[in-house]
């Protein structure tokens, strides 16, 4: 698999001396890189962290940072605090939002893989219809819907309404936006696990169907013993990847609820957003980066260690 | 048997387009949406029938009279461009298209330069602390950008870039994922084409030119086609670091067509600002259909 690791050795072993001027290229190369991640990532996740721990208070001329420790974490789960009161909500929103996408959309796409994995008339036009809105910008796809879910026009509440059932207020009804916004993003991600399933589906060996069905297994023990199980590393990559993404969506509440002030469906990321601009709320956002940047590190290492060093050892 | 079989592969044809259609509702009812007049608003019901509402006659009046010169009639409906007339006066789309593409294009190109030379690197080159340098850049992609928006924000306020296009660009061109993904193709080509090439005297640059970069042209692709879309939808950073229109990107003038409607949104106009913002990527799907969905698949595992 690795041709590389068989290939001669790049570079053959310094044994002759090289020049100073050449040893350094490696370091020239890859300096730009690493500036940018350095002032980008590196730099700002450590003062991230070490912002977390300072309170910041306002004034005309503020006076400087006092080191306060863990003060802001606690601060940030007192469901009583004057400024960050809902945090632990928005948490739980957030968990929510991403369950719920994950649970509906990843089936969703197996299935969509499934039935387009096949012989198919015009198969280009389905792939398009349930691919394209992972392309969309977020805030495109949630004007889209904008439409759909509103009160007096949209299309959802007249389908409701035939079947006798009264309208919703999908954005306004502060319990609902969070049930609005995750039917969206299930929307907008299915398509997009889609091809991972289709990759994966595509890898199977046609005679291991074969063997199958000729041992008299029909479609939905073929899809049990064979195809789940041969799937099970791509369904474990879309479940990080679908995380990682739930936990950095803001453009549908942009959208959705914009000016709605109550947190009871609102994200971490976007809840983050709106606090910057005050002074006093600097400790606390840090804080919370920090939260939400553990959460993801749980995500992406899992990924790396279960994706990335495989490939390696491969 | 294979009469069963054949109901069931008619069962599965019918619920693809099943699926399809309700996938494609949003669009398809977004684009309606848009060419329809404002004086013969969607009520419930009527968008269900196409757009052959019942209007009265001075209801029809008032449209003809609105749309005047700029609508048509279609199998009894009318059908008008005003929407997009005024979507298009709301905002200056075109400079926000330009910013768009800018932003796009300055990050990608400066990305392939900052990408190649680190991935040759990492890729054919023994140095000390290369193992370790990876993994340091491997933070970059499991600390997403988008979280550190509260110190990089600070950042690009210290740098005095607020509100430029340096300030959109700046934190994506160096990619870890660009350095992993061309690391792997570069260390699958032969490394007798890059002695052979050596011994006629190619330098480092001649090297890259000649023989890593034409054999890795379809990573380079798969890599433009991800980096592309992925900052043509972004939205939270440009919102953060720009504050006038000469910088905003398109989502994010997107975003302020929201923010005028205030008396209970215009779905006209929004809808037809909508089809303005996605055309350009969609378009660009059904050229590359293919393209997009391999890079897209090979862009996650890798």
């Amino acid at each position: 698999m690795d041709t590389a690791s068989t290939a001669p050795a790049p570079a053959a072993p310094t044994v002759i001396r090289r020049p100073v001027l050449q040893q350094l290229i490696p370091y020239f190369l890859i300096a730009p890189t690493f500036v940018l991640v350095t002032i980008f990532t590196l730099l700002p996740a450590a003062r991230t962290l070490r912002d977390s721990f300072y309170e910041f208070r306002p004034g005309r001329v503020p006076p400087p940072p006092e080191y306060v420790g863990f003060q802001n974490y606690i601060d940030l789960f007192d469901t009583g605090h004057p400024i960050v009161s809902d945090f632990t909500q928005v948490l739980l929103n957030t968990l929510y939002f991403t369950l719920g996408t994950v649970v509906f959309s990843l089936p969703i796409a197996l299935g969509m893989a499934l039935l387009l994995n096949r012989r198919l008339r015009l198969l280009g036009i389905w792939r398009f219809g349930l691919f394209y809105p992972a392309l969309l910008p977020t805030i495109g796809a949630a004007s889209l819907w904008a439409f759909l879910f509103s009160n007096t026009l949209g299309l959802l509440n007249t389908i409701l309404g035939s079947f006798g059932i009264d309208g919703q207020n999908w954005l306004g009804d502060p319990n609902r936006v969070l049930v609005s916004i995750t039917v969206v993003n299930i929307w907008k991600q299915a398509g997009y696990y889609m091809i991972f399933y289709l990759a994966g589906l595509q890898a199977i060996p046609k005679d291991l169907y074969e063997a199958a069905a000729l041992d008299g297994a029909g479609f939905w023990r073929q899809l049990r013993s064979l195809t789940l199980p041969l799937l099970r590393r791509t369904t474990l990559f879309l479940l990080v990847v679908a995380f990682t993404f739930g936990f950095q969506t803001v453009e549908q509440l942009e959208a959705l609820r914009g000016g709605l002030t109550n947190q009871r469906g609102n994200l971490v990321l976007y809840y983050i957003f709106q606090r910057i601009p005050q002074r006093q709320n600097w400790g606390y956002v840090n804080a919370m980066t920090v939260i939400l940047v553990g959460i993801l590190l749980i995500f992406t290492v899992t990924n790396f260690i279960l994706f990335e060093r495989k490939r390696e050892h491969e | 048997m294979s009469n069963r079989r054949n109901r069931w592969s008619v069962a599965a044809d019918l619920l693809t387009v099943a699926l399809a259609l309700l996938w494609m509702m949003p669009l398809i009812f977004g684009v309606l949406m848009s060419f329809r007049p404002q004086a013969a608003p969607i009520t419930n019901g009527n968008v269900f029938v196409g757009c052959a509402a019942q209007l009265s006659p001075a209801q029809q009046a008032l449209v003809d009279q609105q749309e005047a010169g700029q609508s048509i009639r279609l199998l009894g409906c009318t059908l008008t461009l005003s929407n997009y007339q005024a979507a298009w006066e709301v905002a200056p789309w075109p400079r926000f298209f330009l910013n768009s593409v800018i932003f796009v294009v300055g990050v990608l190109v400066v990305q392939i330069v900052t990408v190649t030379m680190a991935a040759y690197a990492f890729a054919r080159l023994r140095f000390p602390g290369r193992d370790l340098l990876l993994i340091v850049l491997l933070l970059q992609i499991m600390i997403p950008t988008a979280t550190l928006i509260v110190q990089n924000f600070a950042t690009i306020r210290q740098l005095n870039l607020f509100d430029t296009h340096w300030a959109l660009m700046l934190p994506y061109w160096g990619s870890a994922f660009g350095v992993l993904l061309l690391r792997q193709t570069f260390r699958e080509v032969p490394y007798e084409l890059e002695e052979a090439a050596r011994i006629d005297g190619a330098g480092l640059f001649g090297v890259l030119r000649n023989v890593y970069i034409p054999l890795s042209i379809p990573a380079y692709v798969a890599f433009a086609l991800v980096s592309i879309s992925s900052h043509w939808n972004e939205f939270l950073w440009p919102f953060i670091v720009t504050r006038q229109d000469f910088a905003r990107p398109l989502t994010v003038g997107l975003s302020q067509l929201f923010e005028t409607s205030d008396t209970g949104a215009n779905y006209n106009n929004i809808m037809a600002g909508t089809i303005i913002v996605v055309t350009p990527l969609v378009l660009l799907f059904t050229l590359f259909q293919r393209r997009f969905i391999e890079s897209f698949a090979s862009s996650g595992i890798k």
